[in-house]
């Protein structure tokens, strides 16, 4: 049972990693400068008052009370409250995560669809024109600043095209769906589209040069190696040794690499959804920054980490299972 | 520490590469802007009120921008010509943009390269230590390290801003107080806690690299041989260890200090910096302002794109030709 043993380890690492994550964060919240008190109710200059907020946030206590509190919450699923939103945490959280999530699943797909064919036709016609415009194109791309990036497309193809939306969401996607397949509406599906587009090219530009190059380098070794010449020898077409096999290989580690990816997929829709007004985490968390509203803060960098840890885990089992040597490591 | 193998082998590749070559240029290209600014620039960074008589901004030199103004109660249309005064026009608040460009290479480089140096030296001693040595500490830097890559950089970047706050430090410009540049800031603002904050996110990378060499030169004959001579550990991490994991150190510092620029610039935009000359704080600017003057963030941006191409390619250089066996790890870019 390799395999078990392996899982029970990783979950337990995985539990180390949001136990720390939780940990710095709430450091964090400690170190920062000024007092909830004043979120909550202004800057009201009745004492009594300003205690009884004090006490009832259990801001009298310790630290360490606290921060013992804090993780009680935490394993009871609570995320704690708002500071000037009168909400409950888990309720923003629950709010926004589907826009995020549509966000960086369609930036995922943007990049993978591009990048992996782009990386293929480079490694195949290695110092050919098309090889050099893949490589220069991703130089570009990995050294572009998606905020900027964003505002370009905002500029160029927004503004002059007009048929993309400088900024919003519009609908949500798994209404747009609904309106799809209940009414039959499609217009409100291509609204989705219309205004889900420009961000996830901004979001997905520097995935799609990254897996650009991985895909290259990678298939470049790949195509080096004596199996590839067997089977040519043998007289198998190019294209499905290329396709079948030699692709295939390649796309195992870049798997591994995409997962721990993650945080910078998103790290990057923090800015997009700034930048295009996404009503996503991203934006809740540079709003609730900004405000100094740490409840916030802590609960959509917490969902952040179970996220990447959750991913990894999933992606190192199926790593696993496709390859057995892992486990026995 | 450099040998003529190193030197050869740097040589060679540069010759045989026109992207190294273009990656130099463009480096030193940016190095020389942000080095002097004050001498370059036309217009003190700060000074407001370049705007035509009708208070319009100025586009780049060549351009012309229509715009309506209201002139006695009327609206009326208003053509607004670029000026040789400001080559790369003004913003809204009528400062030079091309003198603005210069210092914000300053800003932008300052942090790259003090932000680096910053987190090569928390990270390598780190983790050539944890390396070295193995064991419990190498266990307890590999679990930081699990902790640290479930942060996005840029996350946790901002994260500790909002708690440390945006300090600064006043650096008397030389240049000015040698009296080459009159009518320049006479203080570089060097935005102390973004550089701190900047090291704190990336050093674990240093950290991993450097442990993953003194893993595998603890194990060499000549490490062996100096500890039965009787080397301390110390002597042996200094003399044998450091200057054999330096060549992929230097790889890493390369590339982290283009990951790093991005990662000001996101700050900086997001409005997390400390100063106002900085690429990042002059696209937040120009996004407010993009619908009437579009000048005002591509000019910024496009000093970032150049100067991570350039730094980017100045890495691929070092990689290509020192083949340190680190493929880009810790590129992750933060923009």
């Amino acid at each position: 049972m390799a395999f078990g043993k392996f899982l029970i380890r990783r979950l337990l690492q995985g539990v180390f990693v949001i136990w720390g994550v939780v940990t710095i964060t709430f450091a964090l919240r400690a170190l920062s400068p000024g007092d909830p008190v004043n979120l909550i109710a202004g800057q009201v200059p009745d004492q009594s008052t300003r205690d009884q907020i004090r006490q009832d946030l259990g801001l009298d206590q310790p630290m360490y009370v606290q921060y013992f509190d804090y993780l009680g919450n935490l394993l009871t699923g609570n995320l704690g409250y708002s500071y000037n939103q009168r909400r409950a945490v888990n309720d923003i959280i629950a709010q926004h995560f589907a826009a995020t999530v549509e966000l960086a699943v369609a930036a995922t797909i943007v990049a993978v669809v591009i990048a992996i064919p782009l990386g293929v036709v480079s490694a195949t016609r290695r110092d050919q024109p098309a090889d050099y415009a893949a490589t220069f194109g991703s130089l570009v791309g990995i050294s572009t600043p998606n905020f900027w990036l964003g505002i370009m497309l905002i500029l160029i193809v927004a503004m002059q095209v007009g048929v993309f939306p400088t900024s919003g969401r519009g609908i949500a996607f798994h209404e747009a769906m609904y309106n799809l397949f209940r009414y039959g509406y499609v217009l409100d599906l291509l609204s989705w589209l219309s205004y889900i587009t420009l961000p996830a090219i901004t979001l997905g530009t520097y995935f799609t040069a990254l897996i650009t190059r991985l895909t290259r380098s990678g298939m470049i070794d790949e195509l080096g190696k004596p199996y590839v010449t067997a089977t040519e020898a043998k007289g198998l077409p190019r294209t499905l040794v290329r396709y079948k096999h030699v692709l295939r290989n390649t796309l195992i580690p870049i798997i591994t690499v995409l997962g721990l990816q993650l945080g910078t997929l998103m790290g990057g829709a923090v800015i997009t959804e700034e930048v295009f007004n996404w009503p996503g985490l991203g934006q809740m968390f540079i709003t609730s920054l900004r405000n100094g509203d740490w409840p916030v803060v802590q609960g959509i960098v917490l969902f952040i980490a179970v996220a990447f840890v959750v991913i990894n885990i999933l992606v190192d089992a199926l790593y696993a299972r496709l390859n057995p040597q892992v486990t026995d490591e | 520490m450099i040998s003529d193998r190193i030197k050869s082998n740097l040589t060679n590749e540069l010759r045989r590469s026109l992207l190294a070559k273009v990656g130099i240029v463009l480096f030193v290209s940016i190095l020389l802007m942000g080095l002097f600014a004050p001498v370059l620039a036309t217009h003190n960074p700060h000074e407001q009120g370049h705007s035509d008589e009708a208070g319009a901004s100025y586009p780049p030199l060549g351009l012309t921008d229509e715009i309506t103004i209201a002139q006695d109660g009327e609206r009326v249309s208003h053509t607004v010509e670029g000026t040789s005064e400001h080559v790369l026009g003004t913003n809204n608040v009528g400062q030079d943009i091309y003198s603005r460009f210069l210092y914000g290479a300053r800003t932008s480089l300052l942090v790259g390269l003090s932000g680096t140096l910053l987190a090569t030296a928390i990270g390598v001693p780190v983790g050539l230590t944890a390396g070295y040595f193995g064991g419990r500490v190498d266990d307890g830097l590999m679990r930081i390290a699990d902790i640290m890559l479930a942060f996005p950089s840029l996350v946790l970047a901002l994260a500790l801003m909002g708690a440390f706050g945006r300090g600064t430090v006043g650096i008397p410009d030389p240049i000015v107080a040698a009296g080459f540049a009159d009518g320049m800031p006479e203080t570089i603002t060097f935005p102390g806690m973004v550089t701190v904050v900047v090291a704190l996110v990336t050093w674990v990378w240093f950290a991993r690299v450097a442990r993953g060499e003194a893993m595998a030169i603890r194990n060499e004959e000549y490490v062996k041989a100096a500890r039965s001579l009787g080397a301390s550990h110390a002597t042996i991490l200094r003399k044998h260890v450091l200057p054999n994991s330096l060549t992929p150190i230097i790889v890493l510092a390369t590339i982290q200090v283009a990951a790093i620029i991005l990662l000001e610039s996101s700050l900086s935009y997001l409005g997390f910096s400390g100063t106002t000359l900085s690429w990042g704080y002059e696209i937040q600017r120009g996004h407010d302002v993009m619908r009437n003057q579009w000048w005002v963030a591509t000019v910024p941006g496009i000093g970032i794109v150049l100067s991570v191409i350039g730094v980017n390619l100045l890495g691929d250089w070092l990689r290509d030709a020192l083949d340190p066996n680190i493929e880009g790890e810790g590129a992750g870019g933060a923009g």
